[in-house]
């Protein structure tokens, strides 16, 4: 039976052993650089270019971790996604935030570039274009819109360091719009609204039997020559079949008062005008407003109309698709008051009110998609489809890397040699 | 919708209502010629008033000497900003006569310089056609007034429209007769009125 001091003895020759066997590992780690192995390398979206470039210059990465403190750039995501493709596994991390841009141009003359913004509410976002800042604002639940004459190359929208970027779509010119209605103030200033807005304005306005003032070459009525026609009331009820056709090949209708109820329009309008109601009367202010005027409320709304403005216990405008092209129906019919008698602001008010309506179902077959080059307008989106979802916090303790096996072997090596050296001392020996 | 009221302008200066018989004979014409809703009856507004802002054209005439007031210019500017159309006729058919003098002045205070109104202008061809421009009336061709035969309108133009037609013509002279009397006449003197109206409504 072996003494304490041979067990002792043999237990010292078992932490050599391991002593040179842990410094032949370490050796043969240290001579061995390059070899493969399952090493994960952790790295920040905000300094992630030399992680990509180590990671595609050496095999030895075996998994590369991003914690997403910003959106990787485009050349990023597609470095990420080629890696991942190579063998490496990519995983991300991080809370970032839900964000999506959109930028399209407004159908009308002026084609202003309208903003769309939806986030997560009340997060706060600066709006930029190239040539500089646009506009900060705080997001509401349900997103925010807001129009810039014209923007600079990409419009951005920034949340810290998390962008989002997308391109809008060029300005293209606006065909004619047709004005079809009795002689009335309303067909002249309607017409003037639309001319100062800067459409192209052709109208047809009878004032006698067989008499009538005409823009010359008014027909024909087609998408190629107009964008939308306005029927203002039943005069346009002889071009009925003419205005079915355009709008089924994509033209716009806005149709006005009793032109809702025009037999030739019945299948297309939202809405047919009931019985007018009138306006307050004020008769010794300047200060009308569009909530004053007389309506003629829209009744038997089709199924597939969509709302647009109520007023109290009334459906004031709507709009729906058909065919190709999309009516609005409008149940003022005396807006030209709102102009006349809206105070200083009332003429610009009716003008953008007209014009942002016949940009409504104007047509948008110039309007390009707005994510079309940009890949960047909804960033999480895109970056769950390159990269695959989120995945889970990790316990840095789980992580083997290349730092934390050599330490580990260290730490072994030096217990070893002192364990074997006390032992030896404790017992006498040398 | 409303029908087209015709409207008399009154001013505090001058006798704005020298003329009562002219707005019954133009709704009368357009009745007669044109498929225009018209109100049976016209109605007078002042021009100091906001209530002038629901009548886009308005007609001014007088032989006496016109001061507007403050209130009356702030609510020309205005009505020639958002569209409105003022037709301005002497009575007095004189370009040396008090009205003329001092309603132009008032007037190009308001508006601008007045300017001639070309003869190929579509105020003359919109709904009747007058080659020759404004028609002549029985004052001018008699030698009343100045004794001259005004060859054009004048005006000021916003946005490409008339917002100001000035006559020395004295179409309140020519048109101011009982509507009854219109059968007498060969051709009717006040088809001119039409196109003032079309035009208005149209342009």
């Amino acid at each position: 039976m072996p003494s304490r001091a041979d067990i002792r003895r043999g237990a010292e020759w078992a932490l050599r052993l391991a002593l040179v066997a842990m410094l032949a590992l370490s050796l043969w780690r240290a001579t061995h650089e390059g070899a493969p192995g399952p090493v994960t390398r952790t790295t920040r979206a905000s300094d992630l270019t030399p992680a990509l470039a180590a990671a595609t210059r050496t095999d030895r990465i075996g998994a590369l971790e991003v914690e997403m403190d910003a959106f990787p750039a485009p050349a990023q995501r597609a470095w990420l996604v080629a890696l991942r493709r190579a063998g490496v596994e990519v995983r991300w991390r991080g809370a970032v935030p839900v964000m999506a841009v959109a930028a399209e141009r407004v159908r009308e003359p002026r084609a202003a570039v309208r903003m769309l913004l939806t986030s997560g509410a009340g997060a706060a976002y600066v709006l930029s274009d190239s040539a500089g800042a646009l506009d900060s604002l705080m997001v509401p639940a349900a997103g925010a819109t807001l129009e810039a004459a014209d923007v600079v190359g990409p419009v951005r929208a920034r949340q810290g360091a998390y962008l989002s970027s997308v391109v809008a779509p060029e300005a293209t010119p606006r065909r004619e719009v047709l004005v079809l209605g009795r002689a009335s103030w309303e067909s002249r200033f309607v017409s003037s609204a639309l001319s100062e807005a800067g459409w192209r304005v052709r109208a047809r306005i009878p004032t006698a039997p067989g008499v009538a003032v005409t823009d010359p070459a008014m027909l024909p009525l087609d998408t190629a020559r107009y964008d939308v026609v306005v029927a203002l009331d039943s005069t346009a009820a002889d071009l009925g079949s003419a205005i079915v056709r355009f709008i089924a090949t994509g033209g716009g209708l806005v149709a006005v008062g009793s032109a809702t109820t025009m037999g030739a329009l019945r299948s297309l309008v939202p809405a047919r005008a009931g019985t007018r109601r009138p306006g307050r009367i004020l008769l010794d202010t300047d200060s009308m407003s569009r909530s004053d005027l007389p309506l003629r409320p829209l009744e038997g709304l089709s199924l597939d109309a969509l709302v647009l403005e109520r007023r109290p216990g009334a459906v004031a405008v709507a709009v729906r698709r058909a065919g190709l092209g999309r009516v609005l129906a409008v149940g003022y019919d005396e807006s030209w008051r709102w102009r006349m008698l809206g105070g200083v602001g009332g003429p610009a008010d009716h003008r953008r009110w007209w014009s942002h309506a016949v940009g409504l179902v104007a047509p948008e077959r110039d309007v390009q998609p707005s994510m079309v080059g940009s890949g960047d307008a909804a960033p999480v989106a895109v970056l769950v489809g390159a990269l695959g979802p989120a995945s889970l916090a990790r316990s840095p303790a789980l992580e083997v890397g290349q730092r934390t096996l050599p330490l580990a072997l260290l730490i072994l090596i030096v217990a070893a040699l002192l364990a074997e050296t006390a032992s030896r001392r404790f017992r006498g020996a040398r | 919708m409303t029908d087209f009221v015709f409207a008399t302008a009154q001013y505090e200066s001058g006798d704005w209502d020298s003329a009562p018989m002219v707005p019954a004979n133009i709704i009368d014409t357009i009745a007669r010629y044109t498929s225009i809703d018209v109100a049976p009856t016209g109605v007078i507004v002042g021009l100091s008033s906001p209530a002038m802002f629901r009548y886009p054209l308005l007609y001014l005439t007088g032989h006496l000497p016109v001061r507007f007031t403050e209130a009356e210019r702030t609510n020309l500017r205005a009505f020639a900003e958002r569209g409105g159309l003022l037709f301005v006729d002497d009575h007095n058919h004189d370009i040396d006569g008090t009205f003329h003098k001092t309603a132009t002045e008032e007037l190009a205070r308001v508006y601008g310089p007045l300017r001639p109104i070309p003869n190929t202008h579509p105020l003359y061809r919109t709904f009747f056609t007058f080659e020759d421009g404004p028609p002549t009336t029985s004052h001018e061709l008699n030698g009343w007034g100045d004794n001259l035969v005004h060859k054009t309108l004048s005006g000021v133009e916003r946005s490409g429209r008339l917002a100001l037609v000035y006559s020395s013509k004295d179409y309140s002279s020519e048109w101011n007769y009982h509507p009854d009397n219109k059968r007498f006449l060969s051709v009717d003197n006040t088809k001119f009125a039409v196109n003032l109206v079309v035009y208005a409504l149209t342009r």
